[in-house]
């Protein structure tokens, strides 16, 4: 369904996406990636807003820039905020599927439908102007979906959305998804977890993994983490570590200072925590190593750039996961 | 799936755009500004020479009023667009790009045309001139000739720098219109003030009166062909704006 192959984005001599090859069948897709790691590049792409500077993008088998057949089949949700503020989100929504070819009144029926879907009846006639950031962004998503298209596009969807207003979303996206297909680009791995999508993660304009969310977390489960402290006894504390196995790799700071490599943060503190009461050793300061997106990002570009250790620590990645680590 | 619909939508959307408060009363100011030419010039002269007037007739509406309207509808067709976080959403539909481009266009013509129009009625009653019926339908037709090929005009500068439309269309409007279209060589018969003038003087049945150096910046062809000749420029000109706006890319917004 879309396919990539060598594309390269380029604005100027920035670099939007870089050498990206992905195929991607049927189904729930989800493009995750830190800010400006080419995301909604990516999505220009496919969308047909962009043409690669080199390489080949195809959806439904066809270059999508410039294609009205292609277009006609794709909906897009951008994330920027939608600034046209006198229009109602029925007037929008009529606007835009009038603008993918259908009559007037053919248009008004497929927004009023669209508009239902999202949740936005009640205030389907108020100015852009005065909805919520939360309402216009469901505008922009019954105006991706009111032309009925088979492969949905969204770009960071749920940014400023309410936990009530993005579960119903979700919902709505997971129940798009079971029929038709959807590529949903976020920062946020829950909010694609959410959407039980397959995902690609992408940094700096690469892709550098992809598969299951499953494979993912496994591939975050394998990332060492770092827990550094202070204790008035630091070399007694990193024997407990190494006696527990949980250690993977001990550096000393100064006095007082220790930061100790794991695979398994949790136990290891509990551990640590456990024998300090036991023994009276006072531990001024503890902090838990950086397992945050942005660490999976950067341990995700080592794997890529062929770079096995962080921290010390060198985790393998999971069988299965498509990783791109080493090209 | 039919464009048709597209440019309508635009052309719809873009002129319920336009009828803001503001925009509404800066129309109104603009058209009453030739008639308060006008009568300040009647007041100053005392008598108002029919031919002078008829003149000044041709500066303040066809030319100047004309052009400045266009100027504000038709220049931000792209920049207003990507201001509001627009254009992702109309780019990607299918033939989104030239039905904004010719719905704009249409919106455009449409906008500023009513606004002469209405200027004009301001003006003629302001100028008090005798067979002013007459004058209407003249004017009209100069008005409606204006619009659609000063808007196709306007329209390249808009897609080629959306950012810098406005400027861009001004140095157009001096150079093209106003330099070469008043050189006495082939180089004018591609600009749209040759032909208004020249349907002005057709029209107003001045060929015969005017002055051996003034014919020289007027086209003796009939005025149908001045007619289509300006179709011609404004239909070569969108085509043109159309198949750069179809390959232009900007980078798209990234959320906030």
């Amino acid at each position: 369904m879309i396919s990539l192959q060598h594309a390269t984005k380029l604005y100027g001599t920035v670099i939007g996406v870089n050498d990206l090859t992905v195929e991607l069948d049927p189904g729930a897709h989800g493009l995750l990636g830190p800010n400006g790691a080419g995301k909604t590049t990516l999505l220009g792409l496919v969308t047909g807003q962009l043409r690669p500077t080199m390489g080949r993008v195809t959806i439904f088998g066809e270059e999508p820039f410039g294609n009205p057949r292609v277009l006609a089949r794709i909906g897009y949700c951008p994330a920027a905020d939608l600034l046209e503020r006198r229009a109602s989100p029925r007037e929008w929504v009529t606007y835009l599927v009038r603008l993918s070819g259908r009559a007037f009144h053919a248009a008004s029926r497929a927004a009023a439908t669209a508009i239902e879907r999202v949740g936005l009846g009640a205030v389907a006639d108020r100015p852009l102007a005065t909805l919520s950031k939360g309402m216009r962004q469901r505008t922009k998503l019954a105006g991706a979906i009111a032309h009925d298209p088979d492969l949905l596009v969204l770009d960071e969807p749920f940014i400023g959305l309410d936990p009530v207003a993005r579960h119903d979303l979700v919902t709505l996206v997971r129940g798009w998804a079971t029929s038709r297909s959807l590529l949903v680009a976020s920062h946020l791995l829950h909010e694609i977890e959410a959407l039980d999508a397959g995902l690609a993660v992408i940094l700096g304009g690469r892709l550098v993994a992809s598969g299951g969310v499953e494979e993912i977390h496994a591939l975050v489960d394998c990332l060492p983490a770092e827990i550094r402290l202070e204790a008035d006894r630091p070399r007694r504390l990193a024997e407990i570590a190494c006696a527990s196995g949980l250690a993977d790799g001990l550096r000393f700071e100064g006095a007082a200072g220790l930061t100790i490599g794991t695979h398994d943060p949790q136990a290891l503190t509990a551990a640590l925590a456990a024998a300090a009461a036991v023994e009276g050793i006072a531990i001024t300061s503890l902090i838990a190593g950086d397992r945050s997106l942005e660490g999976i990002f950067d341990r995700l570009v080592q794997l890529h750039r062929g770079i096995g250790s962080g921290g010390g620590l060198r985790p393998a990645a999971p069988a299965g996961v498509a990783a791109e680590a080493g090209r | 799936m039919n464009a048709g619909h597209g440019i309508l939508a635009v052309a719809s959307f873009q002129l319920r755009r336009l009828l803001t408060p503001q925009r509404v009363i800066l129309a109104a100011l603009g058209a009453a500004f030739p008639a308060a030419v006008m009568l300040a010039v009647r007041r100053i002269a005392g008598h108002l020479d029919r031919d002078f007037a008829v003149v000044l007739l041709y500066a303040l509406l066809p030319e100047a009023l004309c052009l400045l309207g266009l100027l504000v509808t038709m220049c931000p067709v792209v920049a207003d667009e990507l201001e509001r976080n627009t254009w992702q959403h109309v780019a990607v539909r299918p033939w989104g790009r030239w039905s904004l481009l010719l719905g704009t266009f249409l919106a455009a013509v449409s906008w500023t045309a009513t606004v002469a129009l209405f200027a004009l009625g301001l003006t003629l009653v302001a100028a008090g001139l005798p067979g002013s019926g007459r004058l209407a339908a003249v004017f009209a037709a100069l008005i409606l000739v204006s619009c659609i090929g000063r808007a196709a005009l306007f329209a390249l500068p808009a897609v080629i720098m959306p950012k810098r439309a406005i400027v861009a269309s001004v140095a157009v409007a001096l150079v093209v219109e106003y330099l070469a279209g008043f050189l006495p060589a082939v180089v004018n018969q591609l600009t749209v003030s040759l032909r208004l003038r020249s349907l002005l003087v057709r029209w107003m049945g001045w060929e015969r009166a005017l002055p051996t150096e003034l014919a020289l910046l007027v086209d003796t062809q009939p005025a149908w062909v001045q007619i289509m000749a300006v179709v011609a420029l404004a239909t070569v000109m969108l085509v043109a704006a159309g198949v750069i706006l179809a390959r232009r890319q900007f980078p798209p917004a990234e959320g906030s």
